[in-house]
């Protein structure tokens, strides 16, 4: 799977928050930021990482969703990982 | 004991309550005598498995809220979506629906008191608001999820406790309004409401706080139903706008009702100052316990210690007593009798609001201030809805030996109790609430005149 086409993926699923402002996903890059650029409470990460298990068919590991950042090239890694491991 | 204190009054109020889009809607209705029950579709999916099948209850819509559904979980609404704006998102992430009731009608309150963003932000502006129940919409998918489907606790998602917890109400109105002061929730089961608004009377006359937004909820829930149901003591049996009747012979239990009450409180000098509209004022309040060591049956006892302790050594009057009046069979006869022993034979009206819109549990006693309020305002007294019949005999219980309350039948006070609406002049108003646990509550509101 294409990084960007996991990128457009977790576009989808943040759309689904409510609190991002669609606005702020029209440019999404690997360099952006959850917290920081799209302003997702932090709340939020771990029901975003738990919708990108389903939406990619993986499961993550518990200590790598601890240890998960805040950036989206740090999810679609860890979505490139799990999926590797399948 | 009572000590002095300041005075404090009520400045605004505001809800959620069955079939009606808001406070007007609740007026016009409740003094033109209509019923707020219904069949509840909740109730009848379940066919023979339940045995009452009627509520007032909220439907989401009928709030202007949309849930928005997990992909997660079926049926588990993640959050909701205010169609009319009222609420922002990252305060409806963490609310269920009677956290969002309260929310609104918090909002509502205190636009009707006309506080200032300043007053409202303040340290000395409190919230205290309970519920009877738990968020058991969350709870029953968070947990079916983890235990049934033995999938990982994430995928309930992050906001199970926030949306569950005991004071989520209050929280969640206090992160709403952003006040300093106070956020606690009383619980109280059936007296929650009055409960709230008791303790937050004291917080104001005690010099804690000068302003506390204060009520009760019940948000709906099949899980709170289900379990006053197989109790036995839903009523049965009767077509929906009839099945609440209380005093009436063929009673044969409560409407299980879901709804949200809020008012907003200021101590009474700077309310007065600022020109604040004041809907009413607290003279006392006053709280115990049956200390009777039963946890579900009313004691006559226990509640005439609760009028001696709400009027202290003061002269007792009132123009209405707004009861508890469940429509079960031995709770209604037993509080009219406490209400008789003290206040006498006449001078005096019986209002039972739940004849209306059946038993909002944790939000009773804060949706029957707020319909005793309107009732100052009218000048009329509330219905007792459907109390057609009244026993003539004796109850069981006033022949017993020691009984020492009134010796007569039901049916000679039906002049106390009318099924209709009674034009009259009204100045103040004795609210009286119980739940399980023996605990009960009482508060003596009046008019500012």
């Amino acid at each position: 799977m294409e990084r960007q086409e996991i990128i457009n993926g977790l576009v989808e699923i943040l759309k689904t928050v409510r609190m991002i402002d669609p606005a702020k996903l029209a440019n999404v890059t690997e360099e952006t930021d959850f917290i920081a650029d799209l302003n997702t409470p932090s709340t939020e990460m771990i029901n975003i990482a738990a919708k990108a298990e389903q939406k990619f068919d993986v499961e993550f590991d518990d200590d790598d969703i601890d240890e998960l950042g805040s950036k989206v090239k740090d999810i679609v890694d860890l979505i490139i990982k799990a999926k590797e491991r399948a | 004991m009572s000590t002095g204190g300041r005075r404090v009054a009520i400045v605004g109020m505001g809800g959620a309550f069955p079939d009606c889009k808001d406070l007007n809607e609740l007026r016009q209705k409740l003094f033109a005598g209509q019923s707020l029950i219904r069949d509840w579709d909740e109730a009848l999916a379940h066919g023979k498995n339940i045995r009452s099948t009627v509520s007032g209850y909220i439907t989401e819509q009928e709030m202007g809220l949309e849930p928005v559904y997990s992909t997660l979980i079926p049926n588990y609404p993640e959050t909701y979506i205010d169609t009319l704006g009222r609420i922002p998102d990252a305060n409806l992430a963490t609310a269920d629906v009677g956290s969002i009731w309260s929310m609104i009608a918090s909002q509502e309150a205190i636009k009707m008191a006309g506080w200032s963003v300043s007053e409202t932000e303040s340290e000395q502006t409190g919230v205290v608001v309970g519920s009877g129940g738990a968020g058991h919409i969350i709870l029953r998918n968070a947990w079916h999820s983890f235990f049934e489907l033995k999938r990982k606790t994430r995928i309930a998602g992050s906001h199970t406790v926030d949306r569950a917890m005991v004071y989520r109400d209050a929280a969640n109105v206090a992160c709403l309004i952003k006040n300093k002061g106070v956020c606690e929730a009383i619980g109280s089961a059936c007296a929650t409401g009055l409960g709230n608004i008791g303790y937050a009377y004291r917080l104001i006359k005690f010099g804690i706080q000068d302003r506390v937004v204060a009520g009760g909820v019940e948000g709906t829930s099949l899980e709170t139903y289900i379990g006053f149901d197989a109790m036995q003591v839903l009523s049965k049996g009767f077509a929906a706008s009839e099945s609440s009747r209380p005093f009436d012979t063929d009673r044969n239990g409560f409407v299980c009702s879901f709804g949200c009450g809020i008012v907003a409180l200021e101590e009474y000098e700077m309310a007065k100052a600022r020109g604040a509209n004041i809907l009413a004022v607290i003279d006392d309040y006053f709280n115990n316990s049956d200390g009777a060591g039963n946890m579900f049956f009313p004691s006559f006892d226990g509640q005439k210690r609760l009028w001696k302790g709400l009027f202290a050594d003061r002269p007792i009057k009132a123009d209405v007593v707004k009861v508890h009046g469940t429509s079960t069979p031995v709770g209604d006869t037993i509080e009219l009798f406490s209400v008789v022993d003290i206040m006498g034979e006449d001078g005096y009206h019986i209002s039972a609001p739940k004849s209306q819109f059946g038993h909002m549990l944790g939000a009773a006693g804060a949706v029957e201030l707020i319909t005793a309020i309107m009732m100052l305002q009218e000048q009329k007294v509330l219905p007792c809805l459907n109390s057609t019949n009244l026993n003539p005999e004796l109850e069981n219980f006033q022949k017993a030996e020691g009984w020492d309350g009134p010796k007569k039948p039901v049916a000679e006070y039906r002049h106390l109790i009318s099924p209709e609406t009674v034009n009259k002049e009204i100045n103040s108003i004795v609210c009286l609430n119980y739940g399980f646990g023996g605990t009960n509550s009482a508060m003596s509101i009046s008019r500012d005149i």
